[in-house]
């Protein structure tokens, strides 16, 4: 399975949103549900406080009228006693019922008139007690023969299921509208909790085949990398490998083609021995007159062999010269480098001064530019390349002006850059490149040497892992450039080596 | 028992027959008159120092100074003259080597293992003649040792 790491990002996304907004539904849900529990309760409460108060202020007004009663029949005093009591506690459960109904203007409006009533019914209590202690017995019962009190009585009783009825009834219906909330409530967070869970799931699915996804893919890149490290090294061996080989061929063919050349060479020589001796033979003989024969021959002796000698010899020399330039070079790269650290400012002052004796007889000037940095290189194979450099920049100054040789260094980084400036005949640019090939050279061939140095030089110094360039303006000078790490490391040759 | 240096036999271990003649003329220009053993490879220059069952009993209470070239067909220089020293018969003949070369790690090598005199054949003809020439004084001069029972 492929997917974009994007695409499997807003997919997460939108899923976590949905199920973000379906536990949203079920906290809202929940408070209103909550907060019509809370207001049902605060109601249900409330009702059950009316309830008991109602129940309380009729019982209190029974007992007074009890009291009354008792009293009224025996005159016996200890009646008088629930009377007193209920008739003191008659308006604070009146005050209590108007406190329940605050803000009810309904219920205020019943409590109002149960006031009325209880006071009415106290009034009358009071009347016929107070006649019956005056021993007034016949106008005491003759108040109470009217009936005002039992209608009283009655109205109260009816006030009261007024002020209860209604609110009985709100109550159930408080209560069935909480019933279809929690009905309600409970179907959404039972569907919202399934579509958690299902978004949920689905999350941890895709998680999971997106992290298999991602782990197949980097088992893949893995055996790639793999793959790629054996092809490296295998490649870095093959180069080794080519590089020994021609190291080894070089090596051969300068070994082997001086044998051959040293028997040109020694039976020239021989040669030029017997010639001498035929010469002097010769000379010691009176020339023949005019036989064409001999003079053809003393001429040959005289002339035509020691001018094919001289070339034989001259081009022995030379090819000599060129294997053992093939020689140092091929030396030079399987020599194994040892760094030290190299203070460039002496290594460079030592080198312009063993030039300074040829510089002094052409009128140049050699400045070092310094303090040079210091680095951590082979010292011989720097001596070399400064050596060559030098060499090259007072070989090929311009006869024309005083020459002036500059050495300058910098630092950047892991890197540095050193510059041997002339003010020479300088490079044509077609031959920048040609001159770091071994064997050519560049301009007038008018100063003698085999296209050497330079190669040499870029063998060095790219064995020293740096490069060699030049720029150069034909008629100006020339600046050649060599940048060098500042710590030679050579772990990357060891194994290569051993390999 | 003395041993005049006539009777110094010198074995020429040289697969270039233009080397080896080169060497040869020059060792009897330089007056130096003593028997010459050719031998173009390896193989049979073992067989004569050392004998056929290779022990070097074969040259005992011989005098020979061997020159040796290190570029051979069959072998390499370095390994007779490895063989030549580790021999207790044979360990004490002086061995000139040869070689083209001028391998600074080569010279040193060879200087190691026991060779008394390296010379290299130079193209330069004259300095190779003038060094083959030394080397016959030289020949002259060495006292060789007589070979332990």
């Amino acid at each position: 399975m492929h997917m974009s790491g994007s695409t499997v990002t807003r997919r997460a996304l939108l899923m976590l949103l949905a199920a973000a907004l379906a536990l949203l539904a079920i906290i809202v849900m929940s408070g209103w549900l909550a907060d019509s529990t809370r207001q049902y309760s605060g109601s249900l409460s409330r009702m059950t406080a009316l309830r008991v108060a109602a129940g309380t202020l009729l019982s209190q007004l029974q007992d007074a009228e009890i009291g009354q009663r008792g009293y009224l029949l025996t005159e016996d005093r200890r009646y008088l006693k629930p009377y007193e009591a209920a008739d003191a506690a008659v308006e604070s459960t009146i005050a209590r019922l108007r406190e329940l109904a605050d803000g009810n203007a309904d219920e205020l409006r019943i409590v109002d008139r149960l006031a009325v009533l209880a006071a009415g019914k106290r009034e009358e209590l009071a009347e016929t007690i107070a006649l019956m202690k005056a021993g007034r017995r016949d106008e005491s019962l003759a108040i109470v023969r009217t009936g005002r009190g039992m209608s009283l009585m009655d109205d109260a009783r009816r006030s009261l299921a007024d002020l209860i009825t209604p609110a009985d009834a709100q109550l159930d219906t408080q209560l069935g509208a909480l019933t279809r909330q929690a009905r309600i409530s409970g179907w959404v967070a039972n569907l919202g909790g399934l579509f958690i869970l299902l978004v949920v799931g689905g999350a941890v699915w895709i998680a999971l085949s997106y992290t298999r996804a991602l782990m197949q893919a980097q088992r893949a890149i893995q055996s790639l990398n793999d793959s790629l490290e054996q092809r490296v090294s295998d490649r870095t061996m093959e180069l080794q490998r080519a590089n020994d080989e021609i190291q080894r061929f070089a090596y051969i063919v300068s070994h082997d083609l001086r044998a051959p050349l040293v028997n040109v060479m020694g039976f020239t020589s021989e040669l030029e021995a017997g010639l001498a001796s035929v010469t002097a033979d010769l000379d010691r003989r009176p020339a023949e007159g005019d036989d064409p024969m001999a003079a053809e021959a003393r001429r040959a002796v005289a002339e035509d062999m020691p001018e094919a000698i001289g070339f034989i010899r001259t081009s022995t020399t030379k090819m000599d010269r060129l294997i053992n330039a093939i020689l140092a070079l091929s030396r030079q790269g399987s020599r194994t480098l040892s760094p030290e650290p190299v203070s460039m400012q002496a290594l460079l002052e030592n080198a312009v001064g063993s030039f300074r004796h040829r510089a002094g007889e052409l009128r140049c000037a050699i400045d070092i530019a310094g303090p040079l940095p210091s680095l951590v290189s082979d010292r011989l194979a720097l001596e070399q390349v400064f050596g060559n450099l030098l060499d090259n920049a007072i070989k090929y100054l311009d006869p024309a002006r005083p020459g002036r040789i500059a050495i300058r260094g910098r630092a950047e980084e892991d890197r540095l850059t050193f510059e041997v400036a002339d003010n020479g005949r300088g490079i044509a640019p077609q031959d920048h490149e040609r001159i770091f090939e071994l064997f050519r050279r560049s301009g007038v061939q008018d100063r003698p040497g085999e296209g050497i140095g330079l190669a040499y030089v870029r063998t060095l110094v790219r064995r020293l892992q740096g490069d060699v360039t030049v720029d150069s303006v034909p008629g100006q000078g020339s600046v050649f450039r060599i940048s060098l790490p500042r710590i030679l490391t050579l772990a990357s040759e060891k194994p290569a080596h051993d390999a | 028992m003395m041993r005049d240096p006539q009777t110094v036999c010198i074995v020429m271990i040289e697969d270039d027959e233009g080397h080896a003649r080169l060497i040869e003329k020059n060792i009897r220009r330089a007056g130096v008159t003593n028997e010459i053993v050719p031998f173009t490879d390896g193989t049979s220059a073992l067989a004569y120092l050392f004998g056929a069952d290779g022990s070097g009993q074969a040259s005992m209470g011989r005098a020979l100074l061997i020159l040796l070239d290190l570029n051979l067909p069959d072998m390499t220089g370095v390994d007779i003259l490895s063989r030549l020293k580790a021999n207790p018969h044979t360990k004490r003949f002086p061995v000139v080597v040869l070689t083209t070369t001028d391998d600074r790690q080569e010279i040193q090598r060879c200087y190691d293992i026991g060779a008394n005199v390296y010379i290299t054949k130079p193209v330069n003809y004259e300095s190779f003649a003038t060094a083959i020439r030394q080397l016959g004084l030289f020949f002259s001069v060495i006292q060789v040792p007589e070979a332990e029972a």
